[in-house]
């Protein structure tokens, strides 16, 4: 088993040197190499996933400096998570790369950035997940500012400056624990955490929820979000999207669920109102947005909050003793985990292919993009669908389980709990309604109708290694949404071990029996009933209205000669009713400036710019760093610039320190 | 000979010429006189150090008072004439302050010093004179490193510092071991270099008589 770990670590590095070696040449090859060692990886996942705890490499230095790695069934299915993607997104790398400016680098970067963060998901103690997990965010750094002629460095600051505050909580948490605990080593902890008192339990809660929230991108710590994931390589943002993010997930659940234990029951309450609100602001804000990766970044955040309703169900329902259900809860949090990495890094794909073939990112200037990239099409139709959660594809079963486990929670004791997971359902119900608009504007924008601009007519099919990719995404997609009995009984191991209960996933053939809550899902059936259904609706059509003509028209062009296709729907239109509805959520900036000739009848022209300044950057960010900005400048006028006044400044303090200390 | 040196204060002479070459810097002008100064200031450092070895019979200090004599006294001032025979019209150190008022001040420093060490310091080496006389000599060198803009006097005023926290050093402990003592040396001689190297360059880039360190405000961010 632990062969394959060093099989895979030796492939990644491998195809990091080779791809280094061959930088401009024959850069397929190094991928080639990284997608085998996803394959290694993934097979290791499954195998964790189905033994008990194994430690797998410990390299000590000195007695502080000790590297441990050691898997069990929670990193497993983390491994998995991270080799899939990875394994698609090396495919799509071979033909997305091809004539980049300094790919070799670009590869490079990527092999260890997967690494590391394998190696974050393998840490056994304090010391190497710390190494790991700023190896990740530096990497990932490298990788945003990596395209030089986009505004990536603003992109790449702000993502590293909430990175760092992200990891100063994570230290100050372990360094907690290690104070309270005295071990080092996670298994250690986890044995001694039980002793904690409950202030000091409370304070390692909060310090993971924002220290790895921030990695994960929670609302309101998800502001690098929407910045970094437009500025990388859409193959990068795939895999930060897809994966990187749930790297921040692996940390809260380590450290909360499986190191902290059941705790008392606001701790759950308050992942859930986090989840419910991650969930409803991101995707809101996904739906007004025009830039595509922008949009798909938005949407992470929305998932992350579906992912942490589960696990924050979960955890209400562990501090009511409600175990089984808790389990329940735990899957759909995991089994959302896997669903949007899949989605996402497919949708991340097919909108770096968009990207790639039409030069642009703005909705506005796609359009008809079906007719000339038509699998790329197929393939985004295909995200978009799993991501709107509609049936027979992986996104329904998930939300469908969190669904279940939310409104499960009536059977909870205390009040809180049976208040806070019904409104958690609605918000999951709104925010579930909001990604459907969003996501019928974010294909029929750039897929249907006419070209926009000239980007979208010059549009090319990607190449054959960049679909490739992308259909093995796809078709996960499918068979997660229609195998989830299999899906679950793969991964039950990882919820058992976090759910603290041996239990196995009451499933059958493709059907989930949930017996607590009295509600059954068979997708395969759904699939079998929705095609039936269809065949009999053509039949019957074709029995009732009979043979039908095709003829074509002109389209009605209300008496204007000629129809442009600035004369189209556009993204902007589509979302409009959203941003009159919630006009008080998105405070969005409307400026009609009309000129007249002769008022009040004859108009000569009209401008009008709509603007949308997320909430979060006006009222809580912009304040912070003006605040920050204003004692800098107070202290700027220490640095003169003049090297006398420095050492003026030493000899002063010295001749101080003489005159008063002795 | 330790009777007659113990007899005539041979010691504390010597230290007060180390005060005094450290003073009479702000008194000159000519650069080639600091430099002069700054040979003797070495010259009378390695002479204590020998008196002391002569005292106390170890043999590493006649080693660290040869190596002193031949690397302060002798190498350096070579190397720093060389340099100001490279900068050509650079003759005059330009100042902030008047000689007077850079003497009172140096004089205000010494005050301090004296008053504030002069109570409750346990001197484990010989003295706490030159103690004092060291930290004097630290501050003088830093306050020349101030107030003259040249950047070949911020390297004299390096220098006087570096023979003060040499002459602490030693009167706390009797001269420390002489791998010690070697790597400073060594240390010093490459700051020199690569401050002269540097000073050549400032003084290209901005196209100035004295490398007047002045230009360097306008590098702030």
């Amino acid at each position: 088993m632990i062969s394959f770990f060093y099989l895979g670590i030796i492939l990644f590095l491998a195809g990091a040197i080779a791809s280094l070696i061959f930088n401009q040449r024959a850069n397929g090859f190094a991928y080639i190499l990284t997608s085998t060692g996803a394959v290694c990886f993934a097979i290791f996942g499954v195998l964790l996933l189905s033994s008990p705890p194994v430690s797998i490499l410990s390299i000590s230095t000195t007695p502080i400096l000790e590297f441990v790695f050691r898997g069990d069934t929670i990193s497993g299915f983390f491994i998995l998570v991270i080799s899939v993607v990875t394994f698609s997104v090396s495919i799509y790398s071979i033909g997305y790369t091809k004539g980049m400016a300094n790919k070799g680098i670009l590869g490079f970067l990527l092999s260890i950035f997967i690494i590391s963060m394998y190696a974050v998901v393998l840490s056994g103690n304090i010391i190497t997940f710390l190494i790991s997990w700023e190896t990740m965010s530096i990497v990932s750094y490298f990788l945003v500012v990596f395209d030089t002629q986009e505004k990536s460095a603003k992109a790449g600051f702000i993502y590293g400056l909430m990175t760092h505050v992200g990891v100063v909580f994570i230290i100050v948490l372990f360094l907690i624990l290690y104070k309270y605990t005295g071990h080092m080593d996670f298994a250690g902890i986890k044995a001694a955490a039980g002793n904690l008192p409950d202030a000091v339990k409370t304070i390692i809660f909060i310090f993971a929820i924002i220290g790895f929230g921030t990695k994960a991108g929670i609302v309101p710590l998800h502001t690098w979000l929407p910045e970094a994931h437009p500025a990388a390589p859409s193959n990068i943002s795939s895999l930060m999207s897809g994966v990187m993010i749930k790297v921040g997930i692996y940390g809260i659940l380590r450290i909360v669920v499986d190191i902290l234990g059941v705790g008392p029951e606001w701790w759950g309450t308050a992942i859930i109102i986090i989840g419910a609100v991650t969930s409803v602001l991101g995707i809101m804000y996904a739906t007004v947005e025009r830039d595509i990766k922008r949009l798909l970044a938005y949407c992470s955040v929305e998932n992350i909050g579906i992912i942490l309703l589960g696990i924050g169900t979960s955890m209400v329902l562990a501090s009511n003793g409600l175990y089984k259900l808790s389990a329940i809860a735990m899957t759909a949090g995991l089994y959302h985990t896997l669903n949007h990495a899949v989605y996402k890094g497919l949708l991340f794909l097919s909108a770096g292919s968009l990207v790639h073939s039409t030069h642009t990112k703005n909705l506005e200037e796609m359009g008809g993009l079906i007719k000339l990239m038509p699998y790329t099409a197929f393939f985004f139709l295909i995200g978009s669908v799993s991501i709107c959660a509609l049936p027979f594809f992986n996104g329904f079963v998930s939300e469908w389980l969190t669904y279940q486990s939310l409104l499960s929670n009536f059977q909870a004791m205390s009040a809180t709990a049976k208040v806070a997971a019904p409104l958690g359902g609605a918000a999951l119900a709104f925010s579930g309604a909001l990604a459907v608009a969003c996501f019928v504007k974010a294909f029929g924008i750039p897929f249907l109708g006419l070209p926009r601009s000239h980007h979208a007519t010059g549009a090319k099919e990607s190449s054959l290694p960049m679909l490739v990719g992308m259909a093995i995404l796809a078709l996960l997609c499918l068979v997660l949404g229609i195998f989830p009995g299999h899906t679950i009984k793969l991964f039950s191991p990882a919820v058992s071990s976090l759910a603290g209960i041996e239990y196995v996933f009451p499933s059958g053939k493709g059907v989930i029996h949930l017996s607590k809550t009295a509600a059954d899902l068979s997708p395969l059936a759904i699939l079998v009933a929705m095609i039936a259904i269809f065949m009999a609706a053509v039949v019957l059509i074709r029995i009732i209205g009979g043979k039908s003509k095709t003829s074509y028209r002109d389209s009605w062009d209300c008496g204007i000669s000629s129809l442009t296709p600035r004369m189209q729907y556009t993204a902007t239109a589509h979302t409009n009713p959203f941003r009159r509805i919630f006009e008080k959520v998105y405070l969005p900036i409307r400026n009609v400036n009309s000129i007249y000739i002769l008022k009040p009848l004859f108009l000569k022209s009209i401008s009008y710019t709509n603007e949308i300044v997320p909430s979060f950057d006006k009222y809580l960010y912009n304040p912070i760093t003006d605040f920050i900005y204003s004692i800098s400048r107070k202290v700027k006028l220490l640095q003169s610039g003049s090297i006398h006044l420095y050492l003026g400044y030493i000899l002063i303090t010295l001749l101080l320190l003489l005159l008063f200390w002795f | 000979m330790k009777d007659w040196m113990d007899l005539l204060y041979v010691m504390d002479f010597v230290s007060i010429g180390i005060l005094i070459t450290a003073i009479s810097i702000n008194s000159l002008s000519q650069i080639e006189a600091w430099i002069k100064a700054y040979m003797i200031n070495s010259w009378l450092l390695s002479l204590l150090i020998f008196f002391v070895a002569v005292k106390n019979p170890e043999h590493h200090l006649y080693v660290a008072s040869t190596l002193t004599f031949a690397s302060k006294g002798v190498l350096l001032p070579f190397f720093l004439k060389s340099i100001v025979k490279q900068m050509k019209k650079v003759q005059v150190v330009e100042t902030y302050l008047s000689t007077s008022l850079s003497l009172i001040i140096s004089g205000i420093i010494i005050a301090i010093v004296y008053v504030s060490l002069g109570k409750g310091i346990f001197v484990t080496g010989f003295s706490s004179f030159v103690l004092k006389i060291s930290v004097a000599v630290i501050l003088i060198g830093l306050f020349i490193m101030i107030t003259r803009r040249s950047a070949i006097a911020q390297i004299l005023g390096l220098l006087f510092m570096e023979n003060g926290v040499f002459l602490a050093g030693f009167s706390l402990t009797f001269g420390m071991p002489s791998i010690v003592e070697l790597g400073v040396v060594f240390d010093l001689l490459m700051i020199v270099i690569i401050m002269g190297v540097f000073m050549v360059q400032i003084k290209q880039k901005f196209s100035s008589d004295a490398a007047d360190m002045d230009q360097l405000t306008n590098l702030k961010g």
